[in-house]
């Protein structure tokens, strides 16, 4: 019921969902063109450049999906309707589920637009079925991340001056991976930071069905890694949105 | 397996306490409240913006932990059994908790769906409330389109989707327009009749007078009066008689005043005397403010209210104790 509420809510007010849609949709497009050239580079694992940036863009979808219903669990502090679904006897786990499967709908939605919108600009999956089915398990998991870590901050901040942090972590983490270019062409601090960065494992998971062997193609290498990431990141995330939820008591 | 609740009163209050913040800025917004609340029973909260009165409230709903003390909410303990506190009580909070996206409806629905009412029973149950609190024509519209009476109606109704033994409201005429008022004390009146006991917080003296069978008045976290307001009234004693004279006469009219019985706090401008003699000492207070050559712009001798009980125990007027203008929201 939490879950149709905040899909009703996209329904009246698509405005509140337009970026989130728009924005990985825009970065695809934008970026596939602007760095074209990236595919000239020795061994580059794809001659498409928006099959690069595809993945970036779905994974950049998931996570503002789940930050989406951060901001939107800030709206429910603010105006009070937070109170009413903790004061009902309710379990505690069942006002992190609501908003859960709600950011996975939403991502379903933008991935599923990425895709279609990413075939009509060029991309195209090498790996059939399997390659996909790694891009939608990579988005869903960045969206049970974010919205661990939007719901965390919301009530903790209970207030839009969380709103700001969400998204700063956000691009903090996925910018300082491999979302942009190979980690063979990164040097310095940047490559160190990459290599430690789950983000990078995650995007591994994602791009598998869009880049070509070695590189790409649907492995077990390159598949454990983001799955780690994301049963570690999530676990914490939720665990962080739960204490947040019972702090809101104290 | 539920566990049985202790038998008694709806509502045990023992030494509750609540602080904010820590060290030089540490407030204690609860500060050691005592009261229970009998069964059946109409229990108005009074005190002014700032008193406890919410943060109460809130720790009984479960909102809030208390910082120490306990508390029972029909028979069980806020802290140890939250669960079974939500399960029995119903609330309407001080600013209405409702999704102005959502309609009436799917407001209720959702509410059904919280407390566990099963789907079959869930759309009449919202039918009959929204039917009660009068609603029905509106129940399919988004709740942003509702006026502020409106809202309380609903909110007033979502915290009856589950017919709850205790039912908390925490100011909830605040802001509406005195039509929409009466129609609220009704509400709450056929609700009290129903057998539910109401625990219902107010800044307005008329209000508590109105409903509640018995009061507490709050003040800085502490309870300082609690009774019925009858007989609350009748301890001030003495019935108050106020006047305004002209600034540079205040002094010597206070003078006056003293002789003929106790200085009560008042409006600035104004000067209070509790009357000893009662309306037969009216006329010789005037006499002698006559014979002291003081000029006389108002007078008037009101009967011990429940501000005169607040007055008398804490030294000063409730502020905002009836609705103004301002305050009301047609």
């Amino acid at each position: 019921m939490l879950t149709l509420r905040a899909m009703r809510g996209l329904q009246r007010v698509p405005a509140t969902f337009l970026p989130t849609l728009a924005m990985p949709i825009f970065q695809a497009v934008a970026f596939a063109g602007t760095y074209f050239a990236i595919t000239k580079i020795p061994n580059f694992p794809t001659d498409r450049s928006i099959n690069w940036f595809i993945s970036l863009s779905g994974c950049m979808g998931g996570a503002f999906s789940g930050l989406g219903l951060g901001f939107a669990a800030i709206r429910d502090i603010e105006n009070g309707f937070m109170d009413r679904l903790r004061m009902a006897p309710t379990p505690r786990a069942a006002l992190l589920l609501g908003p859960l499967l709600s950011a996975l709908a939403r991502t379903f939605i933008v991935l599923s637009t990425v895709l279609v919108v990413g075939y009509f600009f060029g991309a195209r999956p090498t790996q059939g079925l399997a390659g996909i089915a790694m891009f939608y398990l990579a988005g869903f998991g960045l969206a049970i991340v974010a919205t661990g870590w939007g719901l965390g901050i919301a009530y903790r901040f209970r207030d839009m001056r969380g709103a700001a942090l969400m998204q700063l972590t956000l691009f903090l983490v996925m910018f300082t991976s491999s979302a942009q270019a190979p980690m063979s062409m990164m040097q310095g601090w940047l490559l160190q930071v990459a290599r430690v960065n789950p983000m990078t494992n995650i995007l591994r998971l994602s791009r598998q069905g869009f880049l070509n062997p070695p590189v790409g193609g649907v492995s077990w290498e390159n598949t454990w890694g983001g799955l780690l990431a994301i049963a570690v990141l999530g676990s914490l995330t939720i665990c962080f949105a739960y204490r947040g939820l019972r702090k809101l008591e104290r | 397996m539920t566990q049985p609740p202790i038998q008694g009163a709806p509502i045990v209050v023992h030494s509750l306490v609540r602080h904010f913040g820590s060290g030089d800025n540490l407030v204690a917004a609860v500060d050691g409240v005592d009261l229970v609340v009998e069964q059946g029973e109409i229990f108005g909260f009074l005190g002014p913006n700032g008193a406890g009165k919410s943060t109460i409230v809130r720790m009984l709903t479960t909102l809030l932990k208390p910082t120490t003390g306990h508390a029972l909410v029909a028979g069980y303990d806020i802290v140890k059994q939250a669960d079974l506190v939500r399960r029995s009580i119903g609330v309407a909070l001080q600013d209405s908790a409702i999704d102005p996206l959502m309609t009436g409806t799917e407001l209720l629905e959702l509410q059904a769906v919280l407390y566990g009412i099963p789907r079959a029973k869930m759309h009449a149950r919202a039918s009959t409330l929204l039917e009660r609190v009068g609603l029905t024509a509106a129940a399919n519209r988004r709740v942003i389109t509702y006026s502020g009476g409106m809202r309380r109606r609903l909110d007033l109704a979502l915290s009856l989707i589950h017919e709850p033994t205790v039912l908390f409201l925490d100011e909830p005429t605040t802001g509406l327009d005195p039509m929409s008022r009466l129609a609220l004390w009704e509400e709450v009146r056929r609700l009290n009749r129903e057998g539910t006991t109401v625990f219902l917080t107010t800044q307005y003296l008329e209000e508590a007078d109105q409903l509640a069978d018995r009061v507490a008045i709050i003040d800085h976290g502490r309870i300082v009066r609690q009774g019925v307001p009858k007989e609350l009234k009748a301890k001030v004693g003495a019935p108050t008689l106020v006047i305004n004279v002209s600034a540079p006469q205040q002094d010597l009219a206070k003078s006056v005043l003293a002789r003929f019985g106790e200085m009560r706090p008042t409006d600035e401008g104004s000067l209070a005397v509790g009357l000893i003699a009662g309306a037969t000492g009216v006329a010789e207070v005037v006499r002698a403010l006559d014979e002291a050559q003081i000029d006389l712009h108002h007078l008037e001798l009101n009967e011990p209210s429940l501000d005169d009980v607040f007055a008398e125990a804490t030294g000063h007027r409730l502020e905002g104790a009836t609705p103004t203008a301002e305050q009301t929201v047609k």
